[in-house]
């Protein structure tokens, strides 16, 4: 009885309490009011929302204490006891931000963002495979991006005055070797890596994350994508070969393989070419990903690229234009990676990665040959550790393994067998600390120690960014960067020293809807870089070398301006030079151009059902060594021009055809020139212009999609 | 004692009713009231009514739900993709909160894909692949939670045509979503004091007159 008295008072002392009314004003630290945040007494539906002026007033029956909750996105919540004594309270409340990614600065100094997730980007994953003259090639589309050079003999990416050698490619964190499918003398060689296999990439000119090593100059950091989300099969039939794809989805795991085969021979018969081909490029390639689920935050991923690639042709003698020289290149290649990741706790999080590689490269002509064989083992721990919104810290190590073997044969069937064996260990910590959501620091340090040269580097890596305005920011970076020579160098002498680059970056970035602009200035010094007067002869090696790069990148991006129009200009200006090889002092290397242009443009056609695509390249005169002239390095060679165009026809939600012509003005474009090792008995040397292997290369493809779900298409697959 | 415990449980019960009778009540003025916010202000204060009511209460979904749907609506009310991504994240996050209450829900499986779908037309170039089959396939999971979902069945058919126009024409199979949409709504009985969702009814005609001409 008595508990039902209790009870019962209970009740009425609910309903019978007097009436309070909270009232107050809600700003942000500047000061400002804030709009639409949600005021409330815990665990009531007693509330009320800030209007235009940041104010409130809430009337509660509840009485004894409360605590009053204010609530708005992108802010920490605000708590208070109240004691309600008094039957009328005024509040004055200041919220303080989260700093969270869409709001907060971004330090995007050195670095082109492109991804389908994060929403502050300059390019997205989509316009690699869009841009015209790109060819579907990720290299190939970053070359449209300014701190880029157009070296068209390789079709590598040379960044800011460096070889192609000094950007290294990385997939879920771990390295890759060999990135490059093999291709003829003096012709550009594709990424092995296919862009539909990525949702993200970063494609850092310099001053990248401490986690990152043994590239001089840039890291691209390839993220690939995580459990597919439909079954279906893709079939493509194209003027260079066919394949076929299949991906399977089950609830946490999800299989995706696909087999390509390349033969050129069909395109070379039809289309001259100034290769004189024997056996056309032939290539069989198999990529495989498994995805899986592990827990609620757990993601294993599991990469696979194998292939094996032949072409044979005959290269003409330089002085005898007439003598054939029968050339073969071969290569086998293996690639696998796993990378796991989980969250321990709300605090800390875990990724463990490991890389496997296998590569036979051969080339031979008249006799002549040469064999390497490379085998590459990645391991590597990262832990996450978030301290607070505004703090975070991350830390690992890392073994890069790395066995060369080379074997020359000269004409005479002398043979030089070299090799070496290199065991990288590497420590790295970084922080990332936002002062407000305008101010953001990284520092990090790397330790590196190399097995072959035996000594500890310490790398630190710094950069910092502050929001200027709504829509733009300033950002620096400083940090050194090593890098093992190049395995010739290696093979010829173990311990050869590691070359090293300073880069110092100051960057402006402003990014509005639809529109952004970038401008960047950098310095980059190189040091211990290898230095010879006889390539084979190690006792004339020295490791004094040294160099510089300095310039000035821009970049627009206007995708509003012009209906369904989404074009980018892009503009590098370089001057660089090196003292290192056999140069008798500092000069200008032939890889090095002043001036890069670039302007891409693309137009969704709804009438024609087709997406069109235009891009002009241009690079100014490159240097290379006339042996008939005094002068090191002072031939000049005329500029580069390069108009590009495709098309993609949605011809339905199945079928897609796609067509590109590369060159469309079929520039004769001349990259520098050969000479013969001896000059002839008039004392000249004789000399072959580098060209492009044929003047347009044209491709036609048919991409077929099937999928339970008929409404899919491979769309922006284009 | 246990005449005790007996009186404890009946005041107990009597006070959930009460509670109840007030859930009901609040949720009867909040749902019209986001329906029928017309500016950005009043839909605010209307999404914000339905949270409170939502973190009040241990174990209802349906203001959760009903958040997502306002929040949806701010979307189309934004101009800025920012904006327009804010609240849809917030919609998300709402419909999270809702499936911890319920989950593998049809109801709140349907409004995920309708946020994938408003997701995809901020920038239907980007995110067309990605977001096209992450909508199909809430509203196809939806279905098979509960065949009987009409607003699934209209959501289908909206992205069946949106995708079919996209790819130059036909109707992808939505007339044929509609019609089942249309059937669904109609064998249904009305219960206006009922808080389960019922629109979808007025769009889906909508929808059968301007796309299933002939």
């Amino acid at each position: 009885m008595k508990a039902l008295f209790l009870s019962l008072l209970t009740l009425i002392s609910l309903q019978s309490a007097g009436q309070i009314t909270i009232g107050g004003f809600i700003r942000e630290k500047s000061g400002e009011p804030l709009l639409g945040v949600n005021v409330f007494i815990e665990g009531t539906y007693d509330g009320a929302t800030t209007d235009i002026n940041g104010e409130f007033s809430i009337t509660t029956e509840v009485s004894d204490s409360v605590v009053l909750v204010a609530s708005f996105i992108g802010f920490h919540d605000y708590k208070v006891l109240l004691d309600n004594e008094r039957n009328n309270i005024q509040l004055n409340i200041q919220l303080k931000e989260k700093i969270n990614k869409l709001n907060a600065v971004v330090i995007t100094a050195g670095s082109f963002d492109a991804s389908d997730e994060s929403k502050q980007v300059v390019l997205n994953s989509l316009d690699i495979v869009t841009t015209a003259g790109s060819s579907a090639d990720i290299p190939g589309a970053l070359n449209t991006l300014p701190g880029t050079q157009t070296v068209g003999e390789t079709g590598r990416l040379f960044v800011r005055g460096g070889e192609g050698r000094e950007t290294k490619t990385f997939i879920d964190g771990m390295i890759v070797h060999n990135e490059y499918s093999p291709s003829a003398p003096n012709t550009p060689g594709r990424s092995r890596f296919s862009p539909f296999m990525f949702k993200g990439m970063s494609f850092s000119t310099g001053g990248y994350s401490a986690e990152y090593g043994q590239a001089l100059s840039s890291a691209l950091i390839l993220k690939s994508k995580d459990l597919a989300e439909l079954t279906r099969t893709d079939l493509s039939l194209m003027s260079v070969g066919a394949d076929v794809s299949h991906t399977s989805v089950w609830k946490n795991s999800s299989f995706a393989g696909k087999i390509q085969y390349t033969n050129l021979t069909p395109y070379f018969a039809l289309v001259n070419q100034n290769i004189n081909w024997d056996k056309a490029p032939t290539d069989y390639n198999g990529n495989f990903a498994y995805r899986l689920k592990t827990s609620k935050t757990g993601f294993l991923k599991i990469y696979s690229n194998m292939s094996t690639s032949e072409m044979d042709l005959y290269e003409r003698d330089i002085a005898n234009p007439e003598t054939l020289l029968p050339t073969q290149v071969t290569n086998d290649y293996l690639y696998f990676n796993t990378s796991f990741r989980e969250v321990l706790s709300d605090k800390w999080g875990i990724h463990v990665g490991t890389s496997f590689t296998e590569s036979n490269d051969f080339a031979s002509q008249a006799g002549q040959s040469r064999e390497e064989d490379i085998s590459g083992r990645h391991g590597k721990l990262v832990l996450d550790y978030i301290h607070s919104d505004q703090i975070t810290l991350k830390f690992g190590g890392e073994v890069l393994l790395r066995r060369g073997d080379e074997q020359l044969i000269n004409d005479l069937g002398q043979s030089l067998d070299s090799e070496f064996d290199e065991t990288i260990a590497a420590g790295f910590v970084e922080s990332e600390s936002y002062l407000s959501s305008s101010l953001a620091f990284k520092a990090g340090v790397r330790a590196e120690t190399n097995s072959l040269v035996g000594n500890t580097s310490i790398n630190p890596r710094l950069s910092a960014a502050y929001k200027v305005g709504e829509k733009s920011q300033v950002s620096l970076a400083y940090g050194t960067f090593r890098q093992a020579p190049s395995n010739n160098t290696i093979y010829r002498l173990n311990d050869a020293d590691q070359e090293l680059a300073r880069h110092y970056i100051a960057n402006y970035q402003w990014l509005g809807d639809g529109r952004s602009f970038r401008v960047e200035i950098y310095r980059k010094d190189y040091s211990n870089l290898t230095r010879f007067s006889d390539q084979y002869d190690p006792s004339t090696f020295s490791f004094d070398g040294d160099g510089f790069a300095e310039g000035l990148d821009l970049f627009w991006r206007d995708s509003r301006t012009f209906n369904n129009t989404d074009y980018w200009v892009s503009y590098s200006y370089l001057n660089s030079e090196r003292n290192y090889r056999d140069y008798p002092g500092a000069f200008r290397p032939p890889f090095v151009s002043t001036h890069n242009f670039s302007v891409v443009g693309k137009r969704f056609v709804q009438s024609i059902k087709s997406q069109l695509g235009l891009t002009y390249s241009f690079a100014s005169q490159r240097r290379y060594n006339d042996l008939n002239e005094e002068e090191f390095l002072g031939g000049k060679t005329p500029n580069f021009h390069d108009l590009s165009f495709n098309i993609s026809y949605l011809y339905s939600n199945q079928i897609i055809v796609h067509a590109m012509v590369n060159n469309v003005l079929g520039f004769d474009n001349i990259f520098g020139y050969e000479y013969t090792d001896r000059p002839d008995d008039a004392g000249v040397y004789a000399r072959r212009a580098i060209k492009q292997p044929a003047k347009r290369f044209l491709f036609l493809g048919v991409f077929f999609t099937l999928a339970k779900n008929k409404s899919i298409s491979q769309l922006p697959n284009l | 004692m246990k005449k005790t415990v007996l009186t404890v449980i009946g005041v107990l019960c009597a006070a959930m009713l009460f509670a109840n009778g007030q859930f009901e009540k609040a949720m009867a003025k909040s749902i019209p009231a986001m329906y029928s916010a017309s500016d950005r202000e009043t839909l605010i204060g209307a999404v914000n009514q339905l949270t409170r009511i939502g973190d009040a209460e241990a174990n209802r979904w349906e203001p959760y739900y009903y958040a997502a749907f306002g929040y949806i609506r701010l979307m189309t009310m934004s101009e800025s993709n920012e904006d327009k991504d804010k609240y849809l994240d917030q919609a998300l996050a709402a419909i999270e909160k809702g499936e911890t209450i319920k989950p593998n829900d049809s109801e709140l499986e349907s409004m995920r894909g309708y946020v994938h779908m408003m997701r995809l037309t901020v920038d239907p170039a980007t995110r067309g692949m990605q977001y096209s089959g992450l909508a199909f396939g809430s509203f196809q999971k939806a279905i098979s939670l509960n065949p009987k979902n009409g607003r699934a069945h209209f959501l289908l058919g909206r992205m069946q045509f949106g995708s079919a126009q996209f790819m130059g024409g036909g109707d992808g199979g939505a007339c044929e979503s509609f019609a089942k949409a249309k059937a669904i709504f109609e064998s249904e009985e009305k219960d206006e004091r009922s808080i389960a969702p019922s629109w979808g009814l007025n769009g889906t005609l909508e929808a059968i007159k301007e796309m299933c001409k002939g």
